[in-house]
């Protein structure tokens, strides 16, 4: 096996623990309705014997109500029912303590989000922003959201599909992963840049090239995994250390990739606007203090 | 490929005029560029950098720059610029209306 | 340094991110925070060759409304089309970040503290999302926002304007649909993809990017605010923008929840009625929408003067 893009369904059956996924169900929800978002797969299997929630997409899967989502793209309905799978994880562990909270796993896999003209009239946007949200919200009540890029991670669709898990892992390049905004080619074309020039500039530059490898240095990607067989052990072992960070209040997310960015010395602006404008505004902020205090 | 930078001192033949406090006016859109006017103790000379990704129009920097200058009557200020391929005509006036705004 | 006054009867859609931001808050009161002098340009564009901005197109910095505190976000759309790099987007967290820090501060000084005198985030988007020369930092930092809403929800809220002229599209249109509330004027336009996207995928038959009317049917203010999606319609003056922000200051936090359109389960299960809508619908144009909201005329309602249209337009419900 020399990929699995297109093959979310198989990825995760090798993540989770044999013969455990029970598909449409998370907590109390079950998603009866098979038409219902079928580019987005949701349900319950357990890892290492935890429950944990699944959330991948479906390469095979045809929206027959919104043809613009196929080959794993996130429609409106897939949106949401990821939000929704969301959701539901929450309210299944609302009564347990952060540290008990139950893992979700991001299968990630998708080329886009939907573009077509009925999903900019009903808001394509929303459906998007709205799984993003949900996951930032279970990932601050203590759930460890891990996710394993094991094929294309492109632009919006990685935002909304990934980049909310406390920590991403990404096969190695070698097994055909993408993980860009566009590709070098599109981008020499559109910023009119001399494509052999930028491929040298990426050398030393990870901040516009495609690929896992300029993801790692710029802290966008905790860890690039081997090898295929790697990837279950990989994530049992991520969710373990996210248990430990969580509890120590360790920067985890997008904030924890931004700290990661830093020191691995891929974003090395991003502290220093940060410091400047924290400095900046320490010198006036009396003057924006309730006056009667 | 990286951006080119220019770099030039003048001074004012009746250098008089005096900035209160530095001024930023514009924006780097196409064929525009932005502009800050410091004040810095040069003993009345002017500072110019500019910095732009076209290359080879020094000659017409400088001289735009100096009649500036000049017919401002500016003394012991900074200039610094961010180009984006304005012409001549667009320097000369984004310049006016910084150091108009310098009076305001 | 413009004058605030005259500001205020200027047209937001032809006024510049810097100008934006001050006359939106009280006259004299903004500060800015990394700005210009402080020429925390791209480094990413300088190794490139590009034009650079000492702002890098994002204006960032915090006034007063009132008493209230606001941090305001304001982009620039003709410095490469308003597009997020690393330090524009460095500079919309840490602005918002500061805002829940400050929150926090002035509530543990104070437990008893009016509301209206705690922060609010006020963002002016113009950008197309990603700036492709620095695309994956940009990307990254898209993320950061998104997730610093999350972290500002129940503490400092969080207000988008939309009425500039590139609009809001790509990952800013997400970014945009997870603030608490949307003001829009007729000119804003908020959505995912660009027009010139849709038509290469869709083709011209399906949908002409270069016919405005069309574009801004689909995604303009008016027809965001029948969707739901822009909770109000102002004029396009900086003092209308200025205006409804003022209304929304004297609310406290609590209150901004019940503006949002996505943020919670409830919501995502009214947005799956509106889908279903979408799917049982199929329209083929923005009217039909419309219609279906109980406006019969929606050619004559979008062609009527603003004030007329807020006062006769239905918006949908489902």
């Amino acid at each position: 096996m020399d990929t699995l893009i297109g093959q979310g369904l198989v990825a995760l059956e090798m993540i989770v623990d044999p013969g455990s996924f029970a598909r449409d169900r998370v907590g109390a929800k079950e998603f009866t309705d098979e038409s219902y978002g079928p580019g987005a797969v949701v349900g319950t299997a357990t890892l290492d014997g935890q429950t944990v929630t699944v959330i991948a997409s479906d390469a095979e899967a045809f929206n027959e109500k919104f043809p613009v989502v196929y080959a794993g793209i996130i429609g409106m309905e897939e949106g949401y029912k990821m939000a929704s799978a969301v959701y539901a994880t929450l309210a299944a562990d609302r009564d347990a303590p952060a540290s008990a909270k139950r893992p979700i796993v991001l299968i990630v896999d998708t080329p886009g989000n939907g573009p077509g003209k009925v999903e900019e009239i009903f808001g394509m946007n929303k459906a998007t922003g709205a799984y993003q949200l949900a996951l930032a919200e279970a990932r601050a009540a203590g759930h460890p959201i891990v996710a394993a890029v094991i094929g294309r991670a492109i632009s919006g669709a990685f935002l909304c599909h990934g980049l909310q898990a406390d920590r991403i892992v990404a096969l190695d390049a070698k097994f055909g992963t993408m993980i860009h905004v566009m590709p070098l080619t599109s981008v020499s074309r559109i910023i009119k840049k001399n494509i052999e020039v930028l491929e040298e500039l990426s050398k030393s530059n990870p901040v516009f090239a495609a690929g896992p490898q300029f993801f790692h240095k710029l802290g966008g990607v905790e860890e690039v995994v081997p090898e295929i067989a790697d990837l279950r052990s990989v994530v049992i072992r991520q969710v373990a250390a996210l248990r430990v960070a969580k509890a120590k209040g360790e920067a985890t997310g997008p904030v924890g990739r931004a700290v990661l960015g830093a020191a691995r010395g891929g974003r090395v602006t991003r502290p220093q606007v940060a410091a400047k404008m924290a400095a900046e505004f320490a010198a006036v902020a009396d003057k924006y203090r309730p006056q009667s205090a | 490929m990286a951006l080119n930078t220019l770099e030039f001192e003048c001074k004012a033949e009746a250098a008089s005029v005096r900035l209160a406090a530095p001024v930023h006016y514009g924006v780097v859109g196409s064929g525009d560029l932005e502009v800050i006017l410091e004040p810095r103790d040069l003993e009345g000379a002017v500072t110019v950098k500019i910095t732009t990704p076209v290359a080879g129009f020094d000659a017409v920097w400088r001289k735009v720059l100096e009649t500036f200058v000049n017919r401002a009557k500016l003394a012991d200020v900074a200039i610094d610029i961010n180009d984006n391929n304005a012409s001549p005509a667009v320097v000369s006036m984004r310049l006016q209306q910084a150091f108009a705004e310098t009076a305001a | 340094m413009a004058n605030w006054s005259k500001l205020q009867t200027r047209s937001f859609l032809e006024s510049s991110a810097r100008d934006r931001a001050i006359g939106l808050v009280d006259e004299g009161t903004f500060t800015e925070l990394a700005g210009p002098f402080d020429r925390m340009s791209s480094p990413h564009l300088v190794a490139l060759g590009e034009a650079v901005e000492f702002d890098d197109g994002v204006v960032t910095g915090v006034g007063r409304i009132g008493k209230r505190p606001v941090f305001v976000i304001s982009q620039e759309g003709r410095f490469i089309g308003g597009a997020v790099g690393e330090v524009g987007g460095a500079k919309m967290v840490t602005t918002i970040d500061l805002a829940i820090g400050f929150a926090d501060e002035l509530r543990a000084a104070n437990p008893k503290i009016a509301p209206d005198e705690l922060p609010l985030v006020a963002i002016s988007f113009e950008t197309g999302g990603v700036r492709l020369h620095e695309s994956n930092a940009g990307l990254l930092a898209h993320a950061e926002v998104m997730d610093a809403f999350q972290r500002a929800r129940g503490k400092v809220p969080v207000v988008a304007l939309i009425g500039s002229r590139i609009g809001c599209f790509g990952g800013m249109g997400f970014v945009a649909a997870a603030t608490d509330v949307i003001v829009m004027s007729e000119f804003g336009r908020l959505g995912l993809t660009g027009p010139e996207v849709i038509e290469e995928e869709m083709g011209k038959d399906e949908f002409d990017a270069s016919n405005r009317a069309l574009v801004y049917r689909t995604t303009g203010g008016r027809h965001k605010y029948i969707m739901g999606d822009c909770n109000f319609l102002v004029d396009d003056r900086i003092a209308a923008f200025r205006g409804q922000v003022t209304e929304l200051c004297k609310l406290p936090v609590g209150d901004f929840e019940q503006f949002r359109r996505i943020g919670s389960a409830a919501l995502v299960e009214k947005q799956m009625r509106a889908v279903a809508l979408a799917a049982e619908m199929q329209p083929k144009d923005a009217y039909d929408v419309w219609r279906r909201a109980g406006n019969n005329d929606p050619a004559g309602l979008g062609d009527a003067p603003v004030d007329d249209f807020r006062k006769q337009a239905q918006r949908l419900s489902v």
